[in-house]
């Protein structure tokens, strides 16, 4: 089975209380964070790997990400894939999640075949969710979203558990496919010593945008349909009305409070 | 391709076994809402099989009018059957405004549908409104919630949008005059060839704590899971869900569904009460959409005080007993009189 | 001279520290309260090839090199230092074995013991005999195809959980009367005697062993009879010392990361403590502590890699890293007031693991001492 995984580096969480907005150019300053990869994106890694070690075949991954992140394809390689692409350029700067989608399918389609492919149902970041989603729909292939479980894969067709309103559903999905993980659908492997050895020895690609043949206008800020009109850190801060002393006399007023709330 | 053409603002009417989702009668309110500032045809969306009799209550709740496409094929949902009537119709009548609910179902269509349209889509809106250019600004969380951003689809139409359950209020149903337009559906076998093999419910035994409208929530200060009973006991006295931050969720008293946070869920509860919280930031830019905020801890300078309405400095061990008895008290008044 | 780490070592040191965080430290917690070895734990780090870091390639191990373990070991210790003792002790059972063994012995012992299906320590201190190993007085003696041992051995990591221990005993007089064998626990007259309670690195094993008639095969001695001092010297000074060095550096990288979260959350006077001069100055003492720790164990890791010659490097490095791990674990404890002392805050494990790294492997006087005497010679 060859297999695609999409990933999404993102700023790491545990710093994300020093994301400043500069409030001269309204942008969001994320300088010096580290990328990291995402939980989901573990997830759908491991999920490539075991399926590969069922079925036999290739993982690989890719990201569309600045040149930072290759570090992060480094440890995807480590962690057990077999190659890397890494999809940058100055001109995918700014893509919203239809652009993304169109970068990762040109640079899917011009990687030789794939049975699957697997992404996190969202990233750490933007947490939309609608790459796998956008990613199948240009390459013509059918998607199942939120999956939790891959049941079988039994003569070219895909079963799979996936969340839903009700509960879940079971889907039988002929393949080529992209499915979308959540975080119930297993536990990521750790990255061995022999992984970190063997990473420096597979091959890793970066492609540009005149790479994969996509106009710099189609893709990045001017390609995108969706434009972002503000950003704001919302306040949260409350004037609290304290209380202390003795709970006996406090209880009356907290109840108070409690059905003014409730209306 | 003049995107003053394309008017109306449209909702995606979710229904699973002949039944609405209350979401989608949210999403009608919220385009009535839209319409007092850009008035507009509001039209329902909806798919299924034999159920003509939702187009009726669609109205009610403020739809213009409803296309209905029933066909059997669209019993169940299946993205690609679905994706086609939708974009179809998009095409035809081109709407100004597509609003979807940020469901499992309607965070798989969604994008789809945009793809195929090329379109712009915002995901899980906590706002929605129109500015002085007409255009629909769609408020969208970012990092976990510690940011906001608006964001336009200024070039492309329909502009579309999905929105999480809870941020809109369904209003009143009333008799309301309305059309219902059927739509053909002609099916591509093409797309028939994902089979949906079975379909799961599942027993809902606690209401979530995105859904209560009370939510009672403990953090590594309760300690134990001893003293874990007076969170739930709480919860049980106001009939709220239970929810708790990381260390909880560690220690296995609470499950991951109910982990409130950065990380975890985004809660807009009336009432949210936290006790043995310290109020880290990743905790609470999942209750910043609470409307009233009440915590307890025994701290003074516990940093939850500075996010909350009322902040108790007290043991809540001493205290929630106390709080339960009085409650027990007004109900049983209640019941009384 | 290059001080970076290359991507290779911060990858090695990612992979480690999610594993530290995602399968060590859940761990932590029943140790502290049990004691009890974390079998699954350490074979999950066998499987992790942690254990077989020193080990060449040819038998199964990463042989990854002294730096890279270095690495290893502070990243571990900084979740637990019960844990980084665990996988530097093996090292030393293992050392031995890969620098003196022959090739039969090599073949036997390595594969196993480098995928962590087995687990390997070192036993020389006795009663008698600590930072004097001349003073030991288990003794073997050459009977046909065997040796007999007969002795007691203390304080001796992992020695009642070790399958492979690489053992020092008296076949002779004098300083090269000392020969090293490999004794497996399963050799008959192999005893286990009394497990030690410690007041702190909960759940490393340690305990006494009893060689009663212990019959070890011939073939099982390492190197020839009189190496025994040079075997488990080379192992302790240049692999123990950079052992200990590295469980001082984790615990040292743990103590300024709790002292810098307590210092920012807790408020004193409206604002936290962190922003008051006394403690901004604490924090710093340990920040220059770690990098101070980080830089001699560095380089002496990076000396023994590129083979030149370390023993006082290590000597240095474990010296000042273990000293800073008790001085900069008290200030930690010392940063967080009252609740430096409580369990359920961090700090008070680090206090009570740091102690025992200053009396193994050397104490610092015997460091002091190694010191002094290259500094004598070489300063004249």
């Amino acid at each position: 089975m060859d297999i695609i995984i999409c990933l999404k580096p993102a700023p790491d969480p545990k710093r994300w209380d020093s994301i400043q907005l500069d409030p001269v150019t309204r942008a969001l300053q994320r300088e010096g964070i580290q990328s990291v990869l995402g939980p989901l994106d573990k997830r759908a890694l491991e999920e490539g790997l075991r399926l590969k070690e069922a079925h036999g075949g290739k993982v690989t991954v890719m990201a569309m990400a600045p040149p930072s992140a290759r570090e992060n394809l480094v440890e995807a390689l480590a962690m057990g894939a077999d190659e890397g692409y890494l999809l940058s350029d100055r001109a995918f700067a700014g893509s919203d999640t239809w652009a993304t989608s169109l970068v990762l399918s040109t640079g899917i389609r011009k990687i030789a075949g794939f049975d699957m492919i697997l992404c996190g149902s969202y990233s750490l970041d933007g947490s939309t969710g609608h790459v796998g989603a956008q990613v199948a729909e240009f390459l013509g292939i059918l998607n199942v979203s939120q999956v939790v479980a891959v049941e079988n894969i039994e003569r070219g067709k895909l079963r799979t558990k996936s969340l839903a309103e009700s509960g879940y559903r079971i889907l039988e999905t002929p393949l080529p496919a992209l499915i979308t993980v959540t975080r119930e659908i297993n536990t990521p492997r750790f990255t061995s010593l022999f992984g970190v050895i063997e990473a420096e020895n597979k091959p890793l690609i970066t492609w540009s945008a005149d790479d994969l043949g996509v106009a710099p206008g189609k893709v990045g800020f001017r390609g995108s349909p969706t434009q972002t009109g503000g950003v704001f850190m919302p306040e949260m801060r409350r004037k609290a009305e304290m209380l202390s002393g003795e709970p006996e006399e406090m209880v009356q007023e907290i109840v108070r409070k409690i059905r003014q709330a409730l209306g | 391709m003049n995107i003053n053409d394309w008017k109306g603002i449209w909702v995606f009417a979710e229904q699973e076994e002949g039944c609405l989702s209350e979401v989608s009668l949210e999403l009608l309110s919220a385009a009535r809402l839209l319409a007092k500032k850009r008035p507009a045809e509001i039209c329902a969306v909806l798919l299924g099989h034999r159920v003509q009799i939702l187009a009726d209550q669609l109205l009610a709740y403020g739809a213009d009018c409803v296309y209905l496409a029933d066909h059997p094929s669209l019993d169940k949902y299946l993205i690609l059957p679905y994706t086609r009537v939708v974009s179809d119709l998009i095409g035809k009548k081109q709407p100004e405004i597509l609003l979807l609910p940020a469901t499992f179902l309607g965070s798989d269509l969604a994008p789809r549908v945009a793809a195929r349209v090329k379109t712009g889509l915002s995901a899980h809106c906590t706002n929605l409104d129109i500015n002085e250019r007409g255009e629909l600004m769609q408020v969208v969380p970012a990092f976990g919630g510690k940011v906001m951003a608006t964001i336009l689809c200024q070039e492309h139409r329909p502009q579309m949008a999905t929105v999480r359950p809870g941020v809109f209020r369904k209003g009143e149903p009333r008799d309301r005059k309305g059309t219902v337009e059927n739509v053909p559906v002609e099916i591509n076998p093409d797309d028939l060839n994902q089979r949906v093999i079975e379909v799961h419910w599942e027993k809902k035994t606690a209401q979530t704590v995105e859904e209560a409208e009370v939510v009672v929530a403990g953090g590594a200060g309760v300690g134990s899971r001893e003293d874990w009973k007076w969170v739930e006991s709480l919860a049980e006295a106001l009939h709220g869900a239970v929810g708790g931050t990381r260390p909880p969720l560690d220690e296995g008293w609470i499950t991951e569904g109910q982990m409130i946070g950065q990380s975890g869920k985004t809660i807009r509860p009336k009432l949210y009460i936290g006790m043995g919280i310290s109020g880290v930031i990743q905790h609470t830019v999942g209750i910043q959409d609470a409307k009233v905020i009440m915590a307890i801890n025994n701290d003074p300078n516990a940093a939850i005080f500075q996010t909350a309405d009322l902040g108790v400095v007290s043991d809540f061990r001493k205290i929630v007993p106390l709080l339960l008895e009085e409650l027990k008290k007004l109900s049983r008044d209640k019941t009384v009189s | 001279m290059e001080f970076q780490f290359s991507a290779q070592q911060e990858l090695l040191r990612k992979s480690v520290r999610e594993f530290a965080e995602g399968a060590i430290a859940p761990k932590v917690q029943h140790m502290e309260e049990t004691d009890e070895v974390p079998w699954d734990l350490y074979k999950e780090m066998g499987k992790q090839q942690y254990m077989g870091i020193l080990i060449p390639k040819e038998f199964g191990g990463s042989a990854l090199g002294h730096l890279a373990r270095m690495i290893m070991l502070e990243e571990v210790g900084r979740i637990s230092a019960a844990a980084a003792m665990a996988v530097q002790i093996f090292h030393l059972g293992v050392v031995p074995i890969v620098d003196f063994g022959n090739e039969g012995q090599k073949k036997k012992y390595l594969p196993a013991l480098a995928k962590g299906e087995r687990l390997a320590t070192i036993a020389v201190t006795e009663a008698t005999g600590g930072s004097d190993p001349t003073g030991i007085q288990t003794t073997a003696k050459l009977q046909g195809d065997s040796y007999i041992l007969n002795g007691r051995k203390c304080f001796i990591t992992h020695g009642h959980v070790a399958d492979t221990i690489t053992i020092m005993a008296r076949t002779g007089e004098g300083p090269k009367g000392f020969s090293a064998f490999i004794v497996e626990k399963s050799f008959a007259g192999f005893k286990l005697g009394r497990k030690e309670k410690k007041f702190g690195l909960h759940g490393c094993n340690t305990g006494e062993i009893a060689m009663e008639n212990c019959v070890v095969p011939r073939e099982n001695l390492l190197g020839s009879e009189g190496d025994g001092l040079k075997v488990s010297m080379s192992a302790i000074s240049e692999v123990g010392r950079a052992g200990m060095a590295g469980c001082g550096l984790g615990v040292i990288n743990a103590c300024l990361e709790a002292s810098v979260k307590f210092a920012n959350e807790r408020l004193l006077g409206g604002k936290p403590i962190s922003q008051h001069q006394a403690i901004q100055w604490m924090i710093s003492d340990i920040y220059m502590d770690l990098e101070t720790s980080r830089l001699l164990s560095y380089r002496a890791s990076w000396m023994k890699d590129q083979k030149i010659r370390c023993d006082v490097d290590m000597a240095m490095a474990k010296f000042y890293a273990t000293e800073a791990a008790v001085r900069c674990s008290k200030k930690a404890v010392d940063i967080h007031g009252g609740y430096g002392y409580m369990m359920e805050y961090p700090v008070q494990r680090y206090y009570r693991d740091a102690e025992i790294l200053i009396a193994s492997a050397g104490t610092s006087e015997i460091q002091r001492i190694v010191m002094a005497r290259k500094a004598l010679t070489s300063f004249k």
